[in-house]
């Protein structure tokens, strides 16, 4: 919709990233690079900051220092590198009293898609919710609200994907189905960067693993090598 | 497309949002309407005044009633974006924030001004007074106008805190108030037959306070909605 022009550097840059809450930082001085096509998921403990790094790569939270760049452009500078960026929160984001398909048409048209029908209808389909379509958002459950969640932030067809604890709520199908989503995401073209407290069944689709301690990435390796980082392995199977 | 025409289509995307869930939920502009009838109709009651005394309260009364109804129209407003977080999926579109402050703050000013659109009618009948002049409504726009935009930017501030239904009456009844003198003394000034010559003044302020806010919500909502 709002396309960078990609080529090998399009990458998400982030630059001693600090962010306090009440004079305690959370994150500090936090530095990571991800490179075109990475799957990434971002371990850490309650608390650690995963969602706070997540809600400032999405521009939703402003850092007390540091720099993010995305696609080479500084993304603070930038409103229209937002239209690159799906974000998946904790919450849904949506307006209770209307319907699925009227909340998605509401983002269709706040980002410009093009064929917003079309777009809007596959992604219903795809979330599994066309029975469900032209129901008030309120009648959802938690489930079903938050495949109806990942809709929206995919409608875009975004480069850099974000997504805190997505798996929340959903039952096995729907996991599964999210897994399959995932996998077809992870393409050269697209950053996806996907925080869980337990990333076990994460494991195998991602590239590259970032473990967040004390405010900084301790590691940032490759899916493949936590074998490794005894560490890291010992804190996954602690948290498995 | 430009970024300008962008800018301008999510402003507008965003009031007819607005209007599509008040639609559906019906739970703003009810509320404010039944709240600025209650305010005409226990005044009317409670002040057994002469007729001449009623028509210059008539004034009063308008924006008393039309100042609170608009101010719990602007706590609805708040809450609406609140649910489920919907603030920030207006935050994550790629357009300069203060489109989102521009949207919120049209519907607020339709919605207060559909409010005074009920009232004027019920007025005139209860104060014995013609409400209907075209300078008067031309004041109501411009005083609605200012204290949407005001009370917009301010619903923005208080956003955040856990106090908000009670801290935006508290920040914006102190600020608003040169803007509801104004507003009064100029429907005043009106229905008393006045020359607009004399009430140029007043006018003029009204206007000053609508583009005041607009910059200020063009210049300072991105700022006021950061964590």
């Amino acid at each position: 919709m709002f396309p960078i022009e990609t080529d090998p550097s399009f990458q998400i840059v982030i630059r001693e990233l600090v962010k306090r809450y009440h004079f305690q930082p959370v994150l500090n001085q936090l530095s990571l690079t991800l490179a075109d096509g990475d799957f990434c998921i971002l371990v850490g403990a309650n608390g650690a900051g995963k969602t706070t790094l997540l809600r400032i790569l999405a521009t939703l939270v402003r850092p007390d220092r540091g720099e993010i760049y995305l696609g080479g452009k500084l993304i603070a500078q930038a409103p229209e590198l937002r239209g690159e960026i799906g974000y998946i929160g904790h919450q849904p984001m949506f307006y209770n009293d209307l319907s699925a398909v009227e909340n998605l048409r509401h983002y269709a048209h706040l980002y410009l898609c093009p064929d917003p029908e079309i777009l809007i209808q596959n992604a219903i389909q795809a979330a599994g919710l066309g029975a469900a379509q032209h129901k008030p958002v309120r009648t959802f459950s938690r489930g079903m609200q938050q495949r109806l969640s990942i809709a929206r932030a995919l409608l875009h067809d975004p480069h850099l994907l974000l997504l805190d604890e997505p798996y929340t709520g959903l039952d096995t199908e729907a996991a599964q189905s999210l897994d399959e989503r995932l996998q077809h995401l992870h393409q050269p073209g697209r950053i996806i960067l996907l925080a869980a407290h337990q990333p076990g069944r994460l494991l195998k689709m991602a590239s590259h693993i970032a473990w967040l301690q004390d405010g900084k990435i301790s590691h940032h390796i490759p899916a493949a090598s936590i074998p490794e980082v005894p560490a890291l392995q010992a804190y996954l199977r602690e948290e498995a | 497309m430009k970024p300008m025409l962008h800018y301008l289509r999510v402003t507008w995307q965003i009031f007819r949002k607005d209007i599509r869930v008040e639609w559906r939920g019906r739970q703003g502009v009810p509320v404010m309407l039944v709240f600025a009838l209650l305010v005409v109709f226990l005044f009317n009651f409670a002040l057994q005044l002469s007729p001449n005394l009623q028509a210059g309260l008539a004034a009063g009364l308008l924006w008393v009633a039309l100042a609170f109804a608009s101010t719990l129209g602007l706590n609805r407003s708040i809450s609406l974006e609140r649910e489920s977080s919907a603030l920030d999926g207006l935050l994550l579109v790629p357009v300069d924030r203060s489109a989102i402050y521009f949207g919120k703050a049209l519907s607020n000013f339709t919605f207060t001004t559909l409010v005074a659109l009920v009232l004027l009618p019920i007025l005139s009948l209860f104060y014995q007074q013609n409400m209907f002049h075209l300078p008067l409504v031309l004041v109501i726009l411009l005083g609605v106008g200012a204290y949407t935009g005001l009370g917009t930017l301010l619903a923005a501030l208080s956003i955040q805190s856990r106090t908000r239904d009670v801290l935006l009456p508290i920040l914006l009844y102190p600020l608003a108030l040169p803007i509801l003198i104004a507003s009064v003394e100029a429907s005043r000034g009106i229905l008393a037959g006045q020359p607009l010559g004399e009430l140029q003044s007043w006018i003029y302020l009204l206007l000053a306070a609508d583009i005041l806010f607009s910059a200020a919500g063009l210049m300072f909502f991105e700022t006021i909605l950061e964590e």
